[in-house]
């Protein structure tokens, strides 16, 4: 019955985004049923969280009742509902937010539905259990991401839509192109059943198809871009500068972390195992070595408190694809505290830029000053936010990057623990920067003159709603940090480990064969579960005197009850054809 | 086949990254439109005929009254992926449209000097 359940993260959204269709002109009944939905999904996967934080299980749910490697499974294992309790109440923060800051014409203009159908997206990309069907929820995201990119339709908005456009479309070129060779080379889409593939084969020293390699890289290629890695992620600080702010700060915390959590998923599990594990590692680590220290010095040169937050996102990708090199459990831990800590933290100082922007009509550094003075509140708002974002113990931030770059150092990654500490550093700066010039100095220079009808609190009231929800979570996270670890290391062992999401997904006896594999480096014969399956005697016969021949004709003895039967129901006349097509040898067999 | 397909797939693949690098969106945008054709048929490519792939992959054609059957997983997963490529090439058309009735041009250099 809670295995159900899950499908509500998906149907919620959905749901609503429709409904709010219809009652597109009707801003009141379209906030209500908006803030519900959001609510909904935050209180459901908050609670399915708890319910496995002790035994770390797996929710798994299948599509249309058909079983496993055929049909589409959903999965809500630790990793999955970390990011999905995150992204929810993530998404209600921005979401109160924009009450405030959105015009009214912009938020007729379809920004509800819109930001419905995102999330329905987003949420199905954390839960999807298929490879394929993770190239289509990424698509549905996408697709409401293009409109809600372009929801002002100005000049500059436009522009830069057509560079996130085309750049998608490429990556998703690439990705539809890498799932159909996936295909191809192992004969399954879904992601336990490849684990399952790919850990069998280690275990008994065959080798993987040729390709899989390259596949695996365009793999990491297409979720890099989407993640806005080194050297992908040069789309990512202009686009998310000309969107209003409270939809900027959903894009900004968690679209990249779609990518993201797809990296994490798909490289421990099945990407980075076996022969070709040190090419992937080494490109990922280099890679976060880049994407950690070129975003920081971005962002400290810029002057702008939007584009200092937008270039910071590429760095603090970069802690998250540190963790996914060092490719050990606790570092994946590290990793999954780190995105769900970075998608509330982020996302709460691009508000509190909204609210910035609001009372000086502007965000250039240069131009404002002295907001301490006039508002008190964002100002603990902004630095409680910021000092998360940095690492200050006992915030959330600190406990995140404990973890990586004490992982790092202990497995031969010394070099990325030292460019972590250096780009908290800078990051520290960057940050201090925003503090020191638009809160604690006085207003300088030739200020932006305060609109007219100077926004009181009390209009911006569902503003600081939002941003106190989501600085609330942050600190949560911070003094609460070692019950979300307790689920952060469930997450990490089962992807270092996929037999239990094998297991939970395609069945306890699966699992078993890869533990047997595992363990004893063959596959299980017949003859080591005799007591469980009756084989005939002559087969068993066979096996017991191990002579090639015997052995063979065993095999085909075997075979031909049910091929001959296919035979005849097949109506084909040439048997040897019909041994050829599935496969099997026909030497000393006379046709 | 394979080799006539492997053939189309890398002539659709060079003429989409030739209108890739031309100067006005519209040639950009052809040449994506082009790519995602090549992407479906380098998938039609890997799934071959009946025959050849049975020995190769992990589950061959399901045999049946009507005879021999092609696996139909690679035709939806082409289905799915044409579907959506026309929906965000739609977008992208529209984009450019935008873009040529606000500033009047659609040359990459002249966007760009603005």
């Amino acid at each position: 019955m809670w295995n159900n359940l899950i499908i509500l993260f998906i149907v919620i959204p959905q749901a609503t985004g429709i409904l709010s269709i219809l009652f597109v002109n009707k801003t009141k009944v379209t906030r209500t049923l908006g803030t519900i939905s959001f609510s909904l999904t935050s209180i459901l996967a908050v609670g399915l969280l708890a319910s496995i934080r002790e035994g770390g299980g797996i929710y798994t749910s299948q599509m249309g009742g058909w079983p496993a490697p055929f049909g589409i499974t959903v999965v809500f294992d630790s990793l999955s509902g970390l990011m999905l309790a995150a992204s929810s109440i993530v998404a209600l923060g921005c979401y109160v937010h924009s009450f405030a800051i959105l015009d009214d014409k912009t938020e007729r203009r379809y920004f509800h539905p819109l930001l419905q159908l995102m999330m329905f997206g987003v949420n199905l990309s954390f839960l999807t259990g298929d490879l394929f069907n993770l190239f289509v929820s990424f698509e549905i995201m996408l697709m409401a991401s293009y409109a809600l990119m372009t929801i002002g339709g100005s000049k500059e908005q436009v522009r830069q839509a057509y560079k996130y456009v085309l750049l998608n479309l490429i990556g998703s070129t690439v990705f539809v192109i890498a799932a159909g060779l996936m295909y191809g080379l192992m004969g399954t889409l879904n992601m336990a059943d490849l684990a399952a593939i790919v850990a069998e084969k280690r275990a008994i020293g065959e080798p993987l198809p040729t390709g899989f390699t390259t596949v695996a890289l365009m793999l990491v290629f297409v979720f890099g871009l989407k993640g806005a890695m080194f050297p992908l992620w040069f789309w990512l600080p202009d686009t998310y500068y000309t969107v209003p702010i409270s939809i900027g700060a959903l894009f900004g915390g968690m679209l990249t972390k779609v990518g993201m959590y797809s990296l994490a998923r798909t490289v421990p599990m099945f990407l980075a195992v076996g022969d070709h594990m040190p090419v992937i590692q080494a490109v990922i680590a280099i890679a976060a070595v880049f994407t950690m220290f070129l975003g920081v010095l971005g962002a400290v040169s810029k002057h702008n408190v939007r584009r200092i937050l937008a270039i910071h996102v590429i760095s603090q990708v970069g802690y998250m694809v540190f963790g996914i090199a060092v490719l050990t459990g606790h570092a994946l831990a590290g990793c999954a505290f780190y995105m769900i800590q970075h998608m509330v933290v982020k996302s709460s100082l691009f508000l509190c830029c909204g609210i910035m922007e609001k009372y000086s009509g502007s965000d250039d550094l240069n131009k404002i000053g002295g907001l301490l003075k006039r508002d008190w509140l964002l100002a603990t708002l902004f630095i409680v936010a910021a000092f998360s974002l940095v690492g200050l113990p006992p915030l959330s931030g600190f406990f995140g990057k404990l973890v990586i770059i004490e992982a790092g150092w202990t497995t031969g990654f010394w070099y990325l623990s030292i460019f972590g500490l250096l780009t908290g550093l800078l990051t520290l700066l960057s940050m201090m920067k925003i503090w020191s010039y638009g809160f604690w100095s006085p207003p300088r220079g030739e200020q932006v003159a305060v609109p007219a009808g100077a926004p009181r609190i009390r209009r911006l009231r569902p503003a600081y709603i939002g941003v106190s929800l989501l600085v609330g979570t942050a600190l949560f996270l911070g003094f609460f940090a070692q019950p979300v670890y307790q689920i952060a290391f469930h997450a990490g062992d089962q992807l270092m480990d996929p037999t239990q999401y094998i297991g939970a997904i395609l069945g306890e006896d699966r699992a078993e064969q890869i533990r047997f594999a595992v363990a004893n480096h063959r596959l299980p014969r017949a003859s080591d579960r005799e007591e469980a399956v009756a084989i005939p005697a002559f087969a068993r016969e066979a096996s017991n005197n191990g002579s090639l021949v015997s052995q063979r004709s065993a095999d085909l003895s075997l075979g031909d009850g049910g091929v001959v039967h296919q035979l005849s129901s097949a109506g084909l006349s040439d048997a040897s054809t019909l041994f050829k097509t599935i496969g099997i040898g026909v030497e000393g067999v006379s046709p | 086949m394979t080799v006539i397909l492997a053939i189309c797939v890398g002539v659709t693949f060079a003429m989409s990254i030739y209108l890739m690098l031309g100067r006005e969106l519209k040639e950009i945008a052809m040449g994506t439109f082009l790519i995602t054709h090549a992407g479906n048929l380098s998938i039609i490519a890997m799934a071959g005929s009946p025959m050849v792939r049975a020995g190769l992959l992990k589950r061959a054609p399901i045999l049946s009254e009507l005879g021999l059957r092609v696996d139909s997983l690679p035709q939806a997963l082409i289905l799915t992926a044409i579907v959506i490529s026309f929906a965000v090439s739609g977008f992208l058309l529209t984009l450019v449209v935008l873009t040529g009735r606000t500033q009047q041009t659609l040359n990459v250099d002249e966007l760009a000097s603005e």
